[in-house]
């Protein structure tokens, strides 16, 4: 029977709950997802990503106790760690801001937010009060065990501002493993007047690592929204990114880079909508598509009749650099408003054959000058990092040659 | 200026769909339905042979088990497709007429009133070098020009007299680029099919004149479903043109074709399309479904297909014209220009598929919404893996004119060779109000700015189209626009 692991591993949970009500709207939802199942590849939205094989699969829940290397933490922030989706307090450095939000309501009628929903494990709640501001970012690193081998983990986080509050918060998944491991995180963000967020998502899974995200935010009047999505991974990945501007005024960017590697899937699906007067969006999403890669972006903006003034704009850029690999990108515009500024624009191409030239002319080796010109495709995402302990992270990880002497070569380029 | 706006009121209240007449013309019809009988019905009509019949019950077969697509941006209420006629034909047709004179004089004046030329020594008066197939309901009831277009070793007739004169060239290539089962209205089209154009423009040959074909739906309860198919052999070049229109009824007509295009080597292909059927009145009651399944496969090396469609008309507009780049250095081109007023809902677009190497494609697409129109651009740009090389271009740009329509663009890209070079651009916005005050200033009334506005926003496409088309083309966007604005 399909699915049968996922009943079991909820039977293991729902036992351990007794009889309460959390139990009992967790089951609602276990059926709900049972009912529904994972989204077929027959549905627009999952076109490109084939979650078939899912279902199928034996993911047990994972075990207590599971230990990982904790990588040295960034300057300047609050760390928050989760092992094997469970929160580990004695290597964070708060114990604020976790809550356990599993038994409210979930978004849609989506098979995925049910399961994780029926499953959901403590995760990040912030609720920041009006006027109040997080003075150092929060850092939230989610690792894996090594003795978690084919399980699964579930997370819902929330955050919530008050009118005029601020924070940043930084998620990074960076499970570590060569097995099979499949783990969904959902987070409902809800700004209120004036607030403003900043949220980088970083995604560093390995290889077998299925990783399911899924961000819904909605924005009040004159609140900023500002996102950055980092995918440097080789796991099978998939992200939603859902913005509602709700009241007139409000800002939203959504940027990202997508740097997968050899045999990832990575697929970035995000939603912005404009349902009142005056709001703006960026959205500006780059890849760079290797060696038995496949990525995929679909970016849908929808302006509702009334929100006039609107002014949005998305950009992708995709460079392909193997026979093995592909892109698939998909910017939607849906517009029922008629005194608005909508621009989309989609490109795939190689490295500038005369900029390479250049370079080596003047004495760079062929892989360095290489590595110079994707570093210069990235800057434009990565100069959206404003936080520079993280940004510093983040170019460890994509590993470009990082030399003051090349960086006014590249701007000589540009 | 509130005087000005209400002038233009009062005009557009009189304006009238210009080809909404009925012509009253005795007709034979089938029953409504379709079934096995109905196919074999229609076939035998058409004394066709044995081979075309499974091909239609194969297809017919398929259609049963498959189910309508409902991806498209538009809405409408379930078609009953047993209310439909699959075939009508005038009876002053049935023993066929041997010319032009022997055509009833009716359908002549019918196709006057619209402004197309059977006579062939009048369109010798005229500017006009076209050859004219003309299509009414189901059956084609004269094609001009045959003598001189013979001569230059073309063929160029109704479907169902190439099936007859041609099969071995029909049985070739019919199904060869719309496969039977493609989708379903192209299935159900297959099928059904009555009548539509049959093209050969034999190798090296430069198709001496401009051929057109002219399609009306007449009959009340009828649907069209006509199918066209081009072959162009090596270094063969051909301009084809085709005109539609249908008669103003309250309920909604069926239209289903599929064309096929075929280009070998160096072979060229250019299709136009001036698409003006019944739209519905401004209620959005009546109009014309249009679902129609448009194809080109660059067969050969370096030939070259180019779409070029004006769709002003129709309630609903499903339509996707495409190109099969499977020769190295082919070239696909598409233009469209799509307006949507009232109720109108378009979901159009196009795919390029790159198989070849070398393989370029440029697309451009400007879609205007005015009213409470809906209006998708949807497109699929595909590279292969053996693509190497593959350039593509797209622009697609909105215009909105008014608050309650809407302008929507769904663009795939999907890439597998790292030689590729793609580009695709949208922009929505409304008319911009700088220029609109512009003209004003200049004395010009706001109706007649606006469409020389949208004029130049069009021009890109218009430019494709062959001279007579562009112009009538112009006048048709006037005319649909109006009342679009104030």
């Amino acid at each position: 029977m399909k699915l049968e692991a996922y009943r079991k591993a909820f039977e293991q949970l729902a036992a351990g709950l007794g009889d309460t009500p959390s139990r009992d709207s967790r089951r609602a939802q276990f059926e709900r997802f049972a009912a529904v199942g994972f989204p077929s590849k027959r549905e627009e939205d999952w076109r490109y990503t084939d979650l078939a094989s899912l279902s199928e699969k034996q993911f047990a829940l994972p075990a207590d106790g599971g230990d990982a290397l904790i990588p040295q933490a960034l300057a300047d922030s609050q760390q928050l760690v989760f092992v094997d989706g469970r929160f580990d307090a004695a290597r964070s450095s708060t114990q604020q801001h976790i809550g356990n939000i599993a038994t409210t309501e979930t978004a849609d009628d989506d098979g995925l937010a049910a399961l994780n929903a029926a499953f959901a494990s403590p995760g990040l709640d912030l609720q920041l009060a009006a006027g109040q501001v997080l003075a150092q970012p929060l850092h939230l690193l989610f690792l894996g065990s090594g003795s978690a081998t084919g399980t699964m983990t579930h997370q819902r986080h929330r955050i919530v501002l008050g009118s005029g509050a601020s924070a940043s918060v930084i998620l990074e998944f960076a499970r570590d493993s060569a097995d099979e491991r499949l783990a969904t995180h959902t987070l409902s963000i809800e700004l209120g007047a004036n607030a403003s967020l900043r949220l980088y998502r970083l995604q560093r899974e390995s290889a077998g690592a299925t990783l399911l995200t899924r961000i819904d935010a909605r924005l009040d009047r004159d609140s900023r929204l500002r996102a950055l999505c980092l995918d440097a991974g080789g796991g099978f990945v998939r992200h939603d990114c859902n913005v509602t501007l709700a009241a007139p005024g409000c800002e939203a960017e959504v940027h990202g880079l997508y740097v997968p590697q050899p045999r990832a899937h990575v697929d970035n699906h995000t939603r912005i909508v404009h349902a009142a007067p005056h709001g703006r969006s960026r959205e500006h999403f780059r890849g760079i598509v290797g060696e038995r890669t496949r990525a995929v972006f679909s970016g849908k903006v929808v302006v509702q009749p009334g929100a006039q003034k609107t002014d949005s704009e998305q950009r992708i850029a995709n460079l392909l650099l193997s026979k093995r690999a592909e892109v698939n990108a998909k910017p939607d515009l849906e517009i029922y408003a008629d005194d608005v500024k909508c621009a989309h624009g989609a490109t795939v191409g190689q490295l500038d054959e005369t900029a390479l030239a250049y370079l080596r002319s003047r004495g760079i080796d062929a892989a360095t000058a290489k590595a110079l010109l994707l570093r210069a495709f990235a800057l434009e995402i990565l100069d959206h990092v404003e936080f520079a302990p993280l940004r510093r992270h983040i170019e460890d990880i994509l590993d470009f040659p990082d030399d003051p002497e090349l960086d006014r070569l590249i701007e000589a380029i540009a | 200026m509130a005087a000005n706006l209400s002038d233009v009121r009062q005009l557009v209240r009189n304006q009238k769909y210009s080809a909404g007449f009925i012509t009253d013309i005795e007709a034979e019809k089938v029953p409504p339905g379709l079934s096995e009988d109905v196919i074999r019905l229609i076939s035998a009509k058409k004394l066709e042979p044995e081979w075309l019949l499974e091909f239609r019950l194969k297809a017919y077969r398929r259609w049963l088990t498959m189910t309508e697509p409902k991806w498209a941006h538009v809405q409408f209420p379930p078609i009953d497709y047993q209310s439909i006629s699959y075939y009508s034909q005038p009876k002053s047709h049935l023993d066929g007429p041997k010319s032009l004179d022997e055509v009833d004089p009716k359908l002549l004046e019918t196709y006057k009133k619209l402004g197309i030329p059977l006579k062939e020594q009048e369109m010798l008066a005229g500017v006009q070098n076209v050859a004219v197939d003309v299509v009414f309901d189901s059956v084609s009831v004269a094609t001009t020009f045959k003598k001189k277009l013979a001569e230059a070793g073309v063929i160029f007739c109704p479907l169902s007299e190439a099936v007859r004169e041609r099969p071995d060239l029909v049985q070739k290539y019919l199904g060869s680029v719309v496969p039977f089962a493609d989708n379903f209205y192209a299935a159900l089209n297959t099928a059904v099919f009555t009548e539509g154009s049959f093209v050969y423009i034999p190798k090296g040959v430069r198709c001496p004149m401009e051929l057109s074909t002219y399609f009306r739906i007449n009959e009340r309860n009828t649907g069209q479903f006509e199918r066209t198919l081009i072959i162009a052999e090596e270094g063969a070049y051909v301009s084809y043109l085709e005109g539609c229109t249908a008669p103003q009824r309250d309920e909604n007509q069926l239209h289903a074709a599929v064309v096929e295009l075929v280009a070998l080597d160096d072979a060229q292909i250019k299709y136009s399309t001036v698409q003006n059927w019944y739209p519905g009145d401004e209620e959005g009651r009546g109009g014309i479904y249009n679902f129609v399944t448009k194809r080109g496969d660059c067969r050969g090396a370096r030939s070259k297909i180019s779409w070029t469609q004006v769709e002003t008309g129709s309630a609903i507009t499903w339509k996707y014209p495409s190109c099969i780049l499977r020769g190295d250095d082919s070239v696909g081109e598409f233009y469209s220009v799509a307006l949507t007023n009232h109720r109108q809902q378009a979901d159009t677009g196009t795919k390029m598929i790159h198989v070849g190497k070398n393989t370029k494609s440029t697309i451009v697409s400007k879609g205007i919404s005015a009213g409470r129109g809906q209006q998708s651009y949807r497109g699929l740009v595909r590279v292969l893996e053996g693509a190497d090389n593959a350039r593509n271009y797209t622009q697609c740009d909105s215009l909105l004119i008014g608050d309650q329509c809407g302008a929507h663009t769904f663009p795939y890209t999907e890439v597998r060779n790292p030689s590729a070079r793609l580009e695709h651009e949208a922009t929505t916005s409304k008319i911009a109000e700088d220029q609109l005050y512009y003209c004003r200033a200049r004395g010009i009334s706001e109706e007649e700015a606006v469409s020389m506005i949208v004029n130049g926003f069009c021009k890109e496409v218009f430019k494709e189209l062959p001279m007579e088309f562009a112009v009538e083309a112009q006048k048709l966007l006037q005319v649909s626009l109006e009342g679009a604005v104030g």
